[in-house]
């Protein structure tokens, strides 16, 4: 053997290890990293977690870089490697023979032929395993079927997680699109307009923005498609708005011609968004005409009536479409129903209070809890009392932001008009009272 | 084996034999106790000095003056008693009378010689333990102002009783630094009791011959210097000593820097002894029992519970792995 020869063979051996300590790092991070994504999995039992999978995917490949990493930066020196040999009965000669083979000496160049010969002849000892221990492997096998196993059971949590998370996308879809069209209508806030129309478009930009309140507060696919409405309303509102003020800007000398048009393609296709809107959203209701019947109904609490629909639709993104009649209809498409009805509503109602001084929040006393939607303790409501808190009297029950008071409301109401359940004509009407909010 | 070739002193393979040689010639004048032959060899190899702790009549002597037949050395023992003077040891400077009148004339003492055997050293006065001193580092020795050299190669083998502490002078730290190793003498086997009754009162005593002459110890010694030493082994050495310094419930004081030499030396020529030419871990562990055990001071926790120098150093060569 010359030293050629040894160094290739301590380089075969460093070869080995450094191939044996990647394996080794490796399994270990995955098993960690698997670990990790057990409970990423496990969590999404619990808790609305869309990207659990995701999660825990990443966490796999960060422990395999990770891996990959420390096993560069741990690489193993030849000098390493010599040690390793000398742990199988070599007593450090091929340490010694290696750290000194480019010196020369007498004894130097014995210990190296020495070192060489035992290399030689007991070769075969060294036994580099490639492969952790049984038992590592074994522990990262369990982990990678736990962890599939909890990937592919299905839950209602992960069900409830993938509708949070379309409700997400779609919030932000409607985010991006009035965002567009709110930059658009400044585009148009020029120095052409007068201030009263520039503060009108400004009004329309701010309506549209806390449009967004509404969804950002859903946390349905009812709620979300009431705010669709909502949005779809104020679209057209002010597709009307623009229509009238391009209009009323035609004869004006002060405003060019490209102002008004553009204004005139802004009002197009604003109403083109709402049409798509109600499309959309129309197409989506199965017997949404049907419903629409019942508008006739319209009675508030004990009110009766009866109603007529006619659930035909077209399906198509035009947004026209009358429904008549009584019936319920599995119609795919858009529609709207004019019910009659006659109510008669008797009704009791409890105010829910507030003093002059502003409250950071509605009480909601126990006295009217468990009516409606009110939650509270309406069987001891003699026992309300009443309390001064945050900033004046405030009552002992539920209390809630008037924010969501106001959303509550208005997504019932919205609900309503699409379940059809208020007299023709009123639809606007709530729309806009509620719109007024924002 | 022959007459030792001297044309062959710098050749490492065969000086590796003949000290192999010696080693077997020396076991046949002293039986078992190869534990003791081995690290006194290993002494002698490297220049050291060796403090034997153990019972009378362990062939404390017997080992030297084979020792001394064996690599033809001249060899002294000098009984250790509360009453012996420096210049006992050293010798003096005395009035000699010839035909030009009156001189001062040197006249040598035992400690001239290759080989002493300094019987129960612990016995005489420091002042008498502390005439050694010089001897031992510098192979040297001082009587007034006159310096006179000791015969290479020099060795010192010193003993004293574990048991008998009455009327003596424990050795100071320092001069028991000056040992490279102490060596702890345990009483025979029965079967080696055999062996060593049959042999002294016997009728036929064995004939040691000759192996090597003190020249060739000192070639041996220059080859012992040359082993090399990797890094991993020289840290892992280094560590041990360093050890006997971090915070130790069991230890007062650690080792001096001359335990790290001593540890390197008697480490190298353990490897030349057994035919290899680098150290290994296995020779730096082995040596650290003779080289640390009087060269750490146990702590009073350690000495109230029992725990020797020798747990102190097993627990810190476990501690530091490799073998």
């Amino acid at each position: 053997m010359d030293k050629k020869e040894f160094l290739k063979a301590v380089q075969a051996c460093r070869r080995k290890m450094n191939i044996a300590l990647f394996m080794e790092k490796t399994v270990s991070a995955l098993s960690i990293g698997a670990a990790a994504g057990i409970l990423f999995q496990a969590a999404a039992f619990f808790v609305p977690l869309y990207y659990a999978g995701l999660y825990a995917g990443l966490a796999l490949f960060f422990a395999f870089l990770t891996a990959a990493l420390i096993s560069v930066v741990k690489r193993i020196s030849m000098e390493q490697a010599a040690l390793r040999m000398d742990s199988f009965g070599f007593e450090e000669r091929i340490v010694t023979a290696h750290e000194n083979l480019m010196k020369d000496g007498t004894l130097i160049a014995l210990q190296r032929a020495d070192a060489m010969r035992q290399l030689k002849a007991h070769g075969d000892r060294i036994k580099v395993p490639l492969f952790p221990e049984g038992k590592r492997l074994i522990v990262l096998v369990g982990l990678a079927v736990v962890l599939t196993g909890l990937a592919i059971l299905p839950s209602k949590t992960k069900e409830y997680a993938k509708e949070l998370h379309s409700l997400r996308e779609e919030i932000k879809e409607k985010e991006d699109e009035v965002e567009e069209v709110v930059d658009a209508l400044e585009q148009l806030a020029q120095e052409e307009l007068t201030p009263e129309q520039q503060a009108e478009i400004q009004d329309m930009m701010e309506s549209l923005q806390n449009s967004l309140s509404a969804y950002h507060q859903a946390s349905s696919e009812e709620m979300a498609q009431a705010a669709s409405e909502k949005l779809n309303y104020k679209y057209e509102n002010i597709h009307t708005q623009l229509s009238a003020m391009a209009q009323s800007m035609q004869n004006s000398a002060s405003v060019s011609g490209a102002t008004v048009e553009s204004m005139e393609t802004m009002a197009q296709k604003l109403r083109e968004m709402s049409g798509q809107e109600l499309a959309a959203g129309n197409g989506s209701g199965k017997g949404q005409n049907g419903q629409n019947g019942k508008s006739g109904s319209g009675g508030e609490s004990d009110g009766q009536g009866d109603g007529n629909g006619n659930g035909d639709g077209s399906g198509r993104g035009d947004g026209s479409g009358n429904g008549d009649g009584s019936g319920q209809g599995d119609g795919n498409g858009n529609g709207q129903g004019d019910g009659s009805g006659n109510g008669d509503g008797k009704g009791q109602g409890r105010g829910t209070g507030s003093s002059s001084n502003q409250h950071d929040y509605v009480s909601i006393p126990n006295a009217i809890a468990d009516i409606g939607n009110l939650t509270g303790n309406a069987v001891d409501h003699d026992a309300s009392a009443y309390f001064y808190a945050q900033n004046g009297l405030s009552w002992e029950g539920t209390h809630m932001s008037h924010e969501a008071v106001i959303g509550s409301y208005e997504q019932n109401a919205y609900e309503g008009i699409a379940a059809g359940k208020y007299p023709s004509g009123m639809e606007d009407i709530i729309k806009e009272y509620f719109s007024n909010f924002n | 084996m022959g007459e030792l070739d001297s044309g062959r002193l710098q050749d490492p393979e065969y000086m590796a034999q003949q000290i192999a040689a010696c080693e077997t010639e020396i076991q046949k004048g002293i039986i078992g106790q190869r534990e003791i032959i081995r690290q006194t060899m290993l002494a002698m190899l490297t220049g050291g000095n060796v403090l034997l702790e153990g019972m009378p009549g362990l062939g404390k002597t017997r080992l030297v003056s084979t020792i001394g037949k064996v690599f033809d050395l001249s060899f002294k023992r000098i009984q250790f008693t509360p009453d012996l003077m420096p210049s006992d040891v050293t010798g003096t400077n005395i009035i000699i009378k010839n035909e030009q009148g009156s001189a001062f004339s040197f006249e040598r003492g035992p400690i001239f010689a290759n080989l002493i055997l300094a019987d129960e050293i612990n016995r005489a006065t420091p002042k008498t333990q502390s005439a050694l001193l010089e001897a031992m580092q510098e192979h040297t020795v001082t009587v007034g102002n006159d310096s006179h050299a000791l015969e290479e190669p020099f060795f010192v083998l010193a003993t004293q009783n574990p048991i008998e502490n009455e009327g003596t002078y424990p050795l100071p730290e320092a001069q028991l630094d000056r040992f490279m190793f102490k060596i702890l003498v345990r009483f025979p086997t029965k079967e080696e009791l055999r062996g060593i009754v049959g042999l002294t009162e016997g009728t036929q005593a064995p004939v040691i011959e000759k192996k090597m002459d003190g020249r060739g110890l000192l070639a041996a010694r220059e080859l012992v210097g040359q082993i090399p030493i990797a890094d991993a082994v020289m840290d892992y050495l280094l560590g041990i000593v360093m050890e006997t310094h971090a915070a130790n419930p069991h230890i007062r004081e650690g080792a001096s820097p001359r335990a790290a030499q001593a540890l390197i030396r008697a480490s190298r020529a353990k490897a030349f002894l057994e035919g290899r030419f680098n150290v290994s871990f296995q020779d730096v562990a082995e040596m650290s029992y003779p080289v640390l055990r009087h060269r750490i001071i146990p702590s009073f926790d350690a000495i109230s519970e029992g725990i020797a120098e020798d747990d102190i150093i097993r627990a810190i060569l476990e501690a530091n792995g490799k073998v």
